[in-house]
């Protein structure tokens, strides 16, 4: 693969540190996927100091980190260390006993014939949300960032359905998507076609829940990637157009390579984000229709943990979920800088 | 020296990794040992009452505690949000009970009662109702004795409600029809292609709620009139031949397009776009402010065959006797003649007391509101809910699934039988073990 | 110790650092000049731009009206793209049929004071996690990413239990300290930190300056926009966040907006949506008007201002 390009620099003497120019400037994304083996390697470019300095620094990476690492372990890791216990137990969320049942839960969850339909529509809803979403702000942001016209209206207006809570949104898409009175249906009836409705029949439900999430949180790839290209090095850009390289060249190796890092975390979040949706279910089909037309995962844990009283099975699919996420997440870690490092 | 440095820092790490550990021993993991937690404080005199204002009723709710508190000085109620329907405020509840304090009344649903009741978090009332003296065979039989567990009755009437039948008296006109509600279902397959005549475009005859939206709960009644049900006391009855010739009957109204399924049919209803609709008697008010027609009511077709729905108030266990005895004078205040005629009237709910009918206040009121009386006269031909749907976890969710596939045109028989199953399956592992042998 | 290896040519030797005027020019020029693309590109910008607010705004422009129909104009078919008569009762229906205004103050504390502890959190998490270095950096940046695959249904029974045991239901702290932990801000800044040009880091800790001066003077200004993203973003996670503030709250002394909002919707009866739809566009209102104020705040600035000290 031909380096990114970078040829002359612009004025202003700044050196060319396209982030994907593997270069000797020490990669501190490495400690991400390395084992703090021996000690780190001599970091190039730090100034001299005893060892007692490297004493210090990790006194006061310390102290920054511990205020939010104690309300993380107490507040979100203590519940899932309990929920790991729980998933082994069979709990009726409103009993004082528990009892002890084993992997008997996991093995039901691997075997019952709801859970093929519950990780269908988990995978179609994340797949779909991921690639359009982030495709789609990356383009918003491109278009928005030019100077145009009323950009910072249309950039309000893009970013205003995330302000709207899930919930909000999933009770305002009636309007929407209601066969009987909804936009989607007016705008077909005046082209003579019939809307479907969307709230009886599972894929167009799945097909209405997916487009809604999607509205609503374009705007946060949006304002990521339109945060991330105003730190985008613009000489190098006026370079390659200096040197006559079109404009999807200038994107592809000028642009894109720049804004990896943030194409890397937004790939993340937003799965993760996807994955866990339940504010749109619950207000709009609460996991319908047909019982689990629009059942994802979260929405299964939901629905185990405290319609069917079953906390101990519901702990169970969160447990799953969560240890898949948790091997997807590093994969993609690894994948991405594997690719970083050339 | 770095050795020794790096070793102090990563044990502080696994430090604070065993703090955290302690919390979560110490700091009330889930699933307490036994009794929730700090049940035993509360405020003396202090009634916390928890609701989730069925039909929006906190200004009623409200209006009533002051009534209350004029009334026992030395009591206060406080009122609490505890949440948007009946599902929030079990699961509230049950956060509750998992360790923290108690409220002294909590709302809790057709659904949600009697697995607080299983699991010994909601006290048995009868005792306490003695002792204060209350007139128990006031409360409507069928609203009252759905609250009944091996002869102990757990929570009061409150907020309850049947399925009406509502029509449009102008498409009925135009059908041809008799001003009434159809006396059988077999009678309403006969009318249906008069009304469907009468119909103009986008109309359709008869819309019900889908199973995600309770068809569980309307469909009782086409299960009992055509001799079947959901379950003999805990004996699934989904394979019954009668049970299953409900589901046909139901499957055939769908495939002639005679019935359309719909998140919310009343505001079809209201908007001239169904015939007539079975709907909780709480759409009324909703339905004749909205409708730009003339509303009809009826009983639904079939006698004596109305399941009741809504809630009721229960009393956590383990609070002291003192907080008990106090929160029992509440909801014995709460669910009298006088208020449950200002709470039904503000709501669209039933009277829980027989003698309510008889005060000068709902007499009026009926003579204003004659369709309000029909779903009252309905009231004396309710049958409590079928055990699989309102005591077995998941029974209304499960029934609804169901019947979206039996309405999507899927094998009734085949449906039906897998719903004996599973329903026996839950009542296997979850609740026959907690009965009372 | 080796000299900072160095990538590239470097055409100039620094010069002094620009004026305000000369900066300013500078930055002009460079946004003109990559940006006039010539009409093509800019007829496409505005067509797409015109396609995105369509497909954006229909909806919210759905939400918007129906707050202003009356009752009965709501549900009719063919739907009324514009409401006739128009009337602010809804609104008036949401200020008085609620306590909305304590609602709202609710909101404001909570999300302010959750937001604000949330970013500094996050911003001097991500220092650490990037710029600092100790063993096992690794294991605690993945530790902390894995927060974020916990759906919070399975830690609010939990936390309940241990909060109402601190004695915190129905208190502002008891909502807000659970909530403090912030794992997508530090992941964000992280990486946000990790991608400045090195060399401007080296040249800072060459001149001597400290870690904190470092954050405040030279990372914290270089990394702006996606700081301002970053708060716009946790202002509106916390701003909407309903399961955990309902379970904590008793009553208008604590709840916030969105828990108060609910009590606009009748559980078993016809709901009006007019005011529920109102409510919506009230809560809206001032995050949007942050977003205004802030997205200013995201333009390109000249960020070379501690390479050529």
């Amino acid at each position: 693969m031909t380096p990114p390009y970078r040829k002359h620099v612009g004025s202003g003497a700044r050196l060319s540190n396209v982030q994907s120019t593997q270069t000797q400037v020490p990669d501190r994304s490495d400690e991400v996927t390395g084992p703090p083996a021996g000690g780190p390697p001599p970091p190039v470019g730090e100034p001299p100091h005893r060892s007692s300095g490297r004493r210090w620094e990790w006194t006061l990476a310390g102290l920054l980190l511990a205020p939010n690492l104690v309300l993380l372990i107490v507040f979100t890791y203590r519940p899932l260390i309990d929920n790991f216990r729980l998933s082994f137990t069979d709990w009726n969320i409103s009993s004082p006993t528990i009892s002890w049942v084993g992997f008997s839960n996991y093995i039901e969850w691997f075997t019952r014939d709801d859970t093929k339909t519950v990780v269908l529509n988990t995978v179609i809803f994340t797949v779909a949300t991921v690639g359009i979403s982030m495709s789609l702000g990356l383009l918003l942001a491109l278009l928005l960032d030019q100077r145009l016209k009323g950009r910072n209206l249309v950039r309000s207006a893009i970013f205003a359905p995330f302000v709207i809570s899930g919930a909000a949104i999933g009770i305002a898409f009636q309007f929407v998507f209601d066969p009987s009175f909804g936009l989607v249906q007016d705008v077909l009836a005046r082209l003579g076609i019939a809307s479907p409705d969307f709230y009886q029949q599972s894929n167009w439900a799945l097909f209405m829940v997916t487009v809604t999430y999607i509205w609503k949180n374009l705007g946060y790839s949006f304002v990521i990637y339109l945060a991330a290209l105003q730190g985008r090095r613009a000489d190098l850009d006026e370079a390659a157009e200096i040197d006559g390289a079109s404009s999807w060249t200038r994107f592809r190796r000028v642009l894109m390579p720049q804004l990896r890092p943030t194409t890397f975390f937004l790939s993340i979040t937003v799965l993760l984000s996807s994955v866990q949706v339940f504010d749109i279910i619950y207000a709009m089909t609460r996991g319908g229709p047909v019982g689990n037309g629009t059942t994802t995962l979260v929405f299964q844990v939901y629905q185990e943990t405290f319609v069917n009283q079953r906390a101990g099975y519901g702990a169970t699919v969160a447990t799953v979920m969560f240890l898949v996420l948790l091997v997807v997440t590093v994969f993609q870690v690894r994948v991405m800088d594997k690719g970083s490092r050339k | 020296m770095n050795d020794v440095t790096r070793r102090g820092f990563l044990g502080g790490l696994a430090g604070v990794a065993g703090v955290a550990g302690l919390a979560a021993c110490a700091g009330g993991s889930t699933a307490p040992a036994s009794g929730g937690g700090g049940g035993q404080a509360g405020t003396a005199g202090q009634i916390e009452f928890w609701s989730n204002h069925p039909g929006t009723s906190k200004p009623v709710e409200q209006a009533i505690i002051k009534k209350f508190e004029a009334a026992n000085t030395g009591l206060k109620v406080k009122l609490v949000d505890a949440g948007q329907n009946y599902e929030e405020v079990a699961q509230k509840f049950n956060a509750a009970l998992a360790g923290g304090q108690l409220p002294d009344v909590v709302v809790a649903s057709d659904v949600t009662w009697f697995n607080f009741a299983l699991n010994k978090q909601i006290t048995p009332i009868d005792d306490l109702l003695a002792t204060a003296k209350v007139d128990t065979s006031d409360y409507v039989d069928a609203l009252f004795n759905d609250y009944n567990f091996s002869d102990k009755h757990y929570a009061l009437p409150y907020a309850r409600s049947t399925p009406l039948f509502y029509y449009n008296k102008d498409l009925w006109k135009k059908a041809g029809l008799e001003d009434r509600g159809p006396k059988d279902w077999d009678e309403f397959k006969a009318w249906a292609p008069k009304i469907k005549a009468a119909l103009g475009n986008g109309q359709v005859a008869l819309e019900m709620a889908d199973g995600s939206n309770y068809l569980d709960w309307y469909f009782q009644n086409m299960a009992w009139t055509f001799g079947g049900g959901y379950s003999k006391e805990w004996t699934p009855t989904f394979s019954d031949p009668n049970t299953i010739k409900a589901g046909q009957f139901l499957q055939g109204l769908a495939k002639d397009g005679t019935v359309k399924f719909n998140k919310s049919p009343e505001a079809d209803f209201s908007a001239g776009l169904a015939a007539c609709i079975m709907q909780s008697t709480g759409s009324l008010g909703g339905i004749t402010k909205d409708a730009k027609f003339d509303v009809g009511t009826a009983f639904l077709p079939g006698d004596g065959n109305c399941p009741t729905g809504g809630a009721g108030v229960a009393i956590p266990m383990n609070i002291s006797d003192e907080r008990k005895a106090n929160a029992l004078k509440f909801i014995a205040f709460l669910t009298n003649a006088e208020n449950t005629v200002t709470f039904t009237q503000a709501t669209g709910y039933m009277p829980v007391r027989k003698s309510a009918v008889d005060l000068p206040a709902e007499k009026a009121f009926l003579e204003k509101n004659p369709n309000a009386k029909t779903a009252i006269d309905q009231l004396a031909k309710t049958r409590s809910q079928d055990n699989a749907r309102v005591l077995l976890p998941g029974g209304g969710a499960r029934i609804g699934k169901g019947l979206d596939q039996v309405a999507q045109g899927q094998d009734v028989a085949t449906v039906f039988k897998g719903l004996d199953q599973q329903s026996q399956q839950v009542f296997d592992s979850q609740v026959k073990s907690k009965l009372p042998s | 110790m080796s000299a900072p290896a160095i990538v590239g040519t470097i055409d100039e030797p620094p010069t002094a650092p620009p004026s305000r005027r000369e900066r300013r020019a500078d930055q002009n020029r460079s946004e003109s000049s990559s940006h006039n693309r010539g009409p093509l590109m800019t007829t496409a910008g505005y067509v797409g731009m015109t396609v995105a607010l369509l497909i954006v705004a229909v909806p919210l422009f759905w939400i918007i009206i129906t707050s202003f129909k009356e009752r009965g104009d709501i549900y009719v078919r063919p739907a009324q793209w514009w409401p006739n008569p128009a009337t602010t009762e809804n609104y008036h229906d949401v200020t008085t049929r609620i306590p909305f205004s304590n609602y709202f103050r609710n909101s404001l504390i909570i999300t302010g004071v959750t937001s604000t502890v949330k970013i500094v959190l996050g911003v001097i998490s991500a220092y650490a996690l990037s710029l600092l270095r100790f063993p096992g950096r690794g294991i605690v940046f993945l530790v902390v990413i894995a927060a974020l695959m916990v759906p919070n249904q399975i830690t609010v029974i939990s936390n309940y239990a241990l909060v109402a045991q601190l004695g915190w239901r129905n208190t502002y702290q008891g909502i807000i300290i659970p909530l403090a932990g912030v794992a997508f801000g530090t992941f964000l800044m992280r990486n946000q930190f990790l991608s400045l040009p090195g060399e401007i880091i080296e040249a800072a800790r060459l001149d001597g300056a400290g870690p904190l001066k470092l954050l405040w003077k030279v990372v914290l200004p270089m990394s702006w926009p996606t700081l301002v993203a970053f708060s716009l973003i946790t202002v509106v996670n916390e701003w909407n966040e309903y399961l955990w503030p309902f379970l904590m709250s008793d009553d208008e002394r604590v709840a916030p907006l969105p828990v108060g909002l609910t009590q606009l919707q009748n559980n078993d009866g016809v709901t009006n949506w007019g005011p529920v739809m109102a409510g919506t566009v009230l809560a809206m209102v001032p995050i949007l008007v942050l977003f205004l104020v802030l997205q200013r705040q995201m333009i390109k600035g000249l960020t070379a201002g501690a390479l050529k000290g």
